[in-house]
């Protein structure tokens, strides 16, 4: 019988012997325990067949695509692009929430969270070992569904296309968000219930593709009180519309350089500041 | 086993039944279905844009095939009913204006949209496709061949001064091919000729990757080719007139005439045949030629 990814995590744990080496090498210690969570979360996420599903429907969706094409009067690489990417985000989106809110949540239903807590680890590790891993199954997903559209693009030219290309800066940006949905999803899972915590992430991802709107509202509104908190709003909730860019990568537009790093510095500072916040709010539950 | 016997079977027969069932509900005459088929759209461009989240270009994307099934099916359904051949102005398109303005509100740089405007949308409404196509131009600066399209439509219009301007606007943006300064030059001097508009369905037939818009272009083409025939088959047929006093009573009558001019021949009636293989027919008691009511070659 194959260990559980939980046993396996309390097996990597043990592995810094004994306080000695500890106190000389705590840093690359932790970090180990870290990435030893991430890849038992990893694994664990590996091993739900949902997932495996929810990737399966996007293939078969961008496959779909191709016949799709045929109806849209000589459109059918747009058709591919559009319908494969928004897939994949919203898809990717579904496989952040339903296994981010669980991870934490079954750790604590099952009591195997006890067992973790008992070994010298702590709980913000804990956390980002969780998200790390979540991230890395994340990747893989992106990187499969990617793979499909372009090899789609290919199939529909008959031979190569620069946009089989051209499309991945566009892929990034979503894998990013995806991980900021991620972050989200982990730290309501860290003080509600996995139902709530599912709804109030979506509530997030929406507000987050609104936040233009908000910027709209604080510039626009008579009440200097309103213009403060929509302004807090947009500063502080994620704004997702810097990765929407889906549409241009349809006619082949691919972001600048500037554009990509900005983003991705947004998203690795958003993801520090969500995996912060989790962090102390899980570190104030008490699991007595 | 038995268990698992009768289950399939069960799934089986149930999707028969289904199907049976959905054949019948499809056969019954749905009046509200027709009645609420061409309802406005309540969704605006703004809102729909909002509501798209991220999904602005699948939504366009929506919409646009939307538009292509909407024209679509009104031919569908005017060709079941009628015999005639028809015109894009003889069909209820009304829709359609709000449908491409959807299309591209959410995905301003989709040019398919603007250049099936430009072409259907004007045989309708020639404003809103002009509206279409300067808002295509407004997100699009660099499209030289949204120019193309809006010079077409005011050439439709005969506006060949706006035409000829619109083409040479277009003729200095970078990446244009060196005949829109000469299509330019060509409107402000013979905008209406049918030299003139073999050339601008040429140079759209060439321009355009879609389907729909091709088997358009060609139809016109056909047209101009065909009232050069049928220039051709009258100038016979009066030459005709002028010899025996008397108009053509068959096509037979001028049969060598037309063998002279090397006209295509219907091997039966000996009738000249249209660029669509259909014979043309002797109107006004054998003075004149016109198109037979099956004919693929359109009359407008």
């Amino acid at each position: 019988m194959s260990p559980s990814p939980t046993d396996a995590t309390q097996q990597n744990l043990h592995t810094p012997a004994h306080a000695g080496e500890i106190s000389k090498n705590s840093f690359g210690l932790g970090v180990r325990r870290t990435l030893a969570i991430a890849r038992n979360a990893f694994r664990e996420a590996v091993r739900d067949r949902v997932l495996y599903n929810l990737v399966l429907f996007v293939l078969l969706l961008t496959g779909g695509a191709i016949f799709l094409g045929e109806l849209s009067g000589g459109q059918e690489t747009k058709i591919i692009i559009d319908l494969g990417l928004s897939a994949m985000l919203l898809f990717g989106v579904f496989i952040a929430i339903f296994v981010g809110v669980g991870l934490v949540y079954k750790e604590i239903e099952r009591r195997t969270l006890y067992a973790i807590l008992t070994k010298p680890i702590g709980r913000g590790q804990f956390l980002v070992g969780k998200f790390l891993g979540l991230c890395l199954t994340l990747a893989v997903n992106v990187a499969v569904m990617g793979i499909g559209v372009s090899l789609a693009l290919i199939f529909i030219r008959r031979g190569w296309d620069p946009l089989a290309v051209r499309i991945w800066p566009a892929i990034l940006l979503i894998y990013f968000e995806l991980t900021i949905m991620t972050g989200v999803a982990l730290l309501f899972s860290t003080f509600s219930s996995p139902a709530l915590s599912a709804l109030l992430t979506f509530f997030v991802f929406l507000i987050g593709h609104f936040s233009s709107d908000l910027k709209g509202l604080a510039n626009t509104s008579p009440s200097s009180a309103a213009r403060v908190l929509f302004r807090a709003l947009y500063y502080l909730l994620p704004n997702l519309t810097t990765y929407s860019v889906i549409t241009p990568a349809a006619h082949g537009l691919v972001p600048d350089a500037q554009a990509l790093v900005l983003a991705t510095a947004y998203a690795v500072v958003y993801n520090i500041v969500l995996l912060a916040l989790a962090t102390l709010v899980f570190s104030g539950r008490n699991f007595k | 086993m038995s268990k698992n016997l009768l289950l399939v079977l069960t799934i089986v027969a149930g999707l028969v039944v289904s199907v049976v069932l959905v054949r019948a509900i499809d056969s019954r005459p749905n009046p509200a279905q027709k009645q609420f088929a061409d309802e406005s759209l309540y969704v605006d461009a703004a809102t729909a844009k909002h509501l798209a989240l991220a999904f602005n270009g699948l939504a366009a994307d929506w919409y646009w095939m939307r538009s292509l099934q909407y024209v679509g099916g009104k031919i569908v359904a005017f060709e079941d009913t009628h015999n005639e051949s028809f015109a894009l102005s003889d069909l209820d398109l009304h829709l359609l204006p709000s449908l491409l303005r959807l299309s591209t509100e959410l995905d301003p740089q989709f040019i398919a949209p603007y250049e099936y405007g430009a072409l259907v949308l004007s045989e309708l409404n020639s404003d809103a496709a002009i509206a279409l196509v300067n808002s295509g131009i407004t997100s699009n600066p660099g499209a030289w061949r949204l120019y193309q399209h809006l010079g077409y439509i005011y050439w439709k219009r005969n506006d060949y001064e706006n035409a000829s301007a619109t083409y040479a606007a277009g003729a200095k943006l970078p990446g244009a091919p060196e005949w829109m300064a000469a299509m330019g030059a060509r409107m402000k001097a013979e905008g209406g000729s049918r030299a003139a508009a073999r050339e601008v369905y040429r140079h759209l037939y060439e321009s355009s990757n879609d389907r729909a818009v091709r088997e358009m272009v060609e139809k016109q083409l056909m047209r101009i080719d065909s009232l050069d025939q049928r220039d051709e088959i009258r100038d016979l047929l009066s030459a005709y007139k002028t010899r025996n006093g008397r108009c053509a009573a068959s096509w037979r009558d001028v049969a060598n005439d037309l063998r002279a001019a090397q006209l295509r021949l219907d091997p039966r009636s000996g009738a000249p045949l249209d660029p669509s293989s259909t014979p043309y027919e002797l109107i006004k008691n054998g003075c004149d030629v016109g198109l037979n009511i099956n004919t693929g070659v359109p009359f407008k």
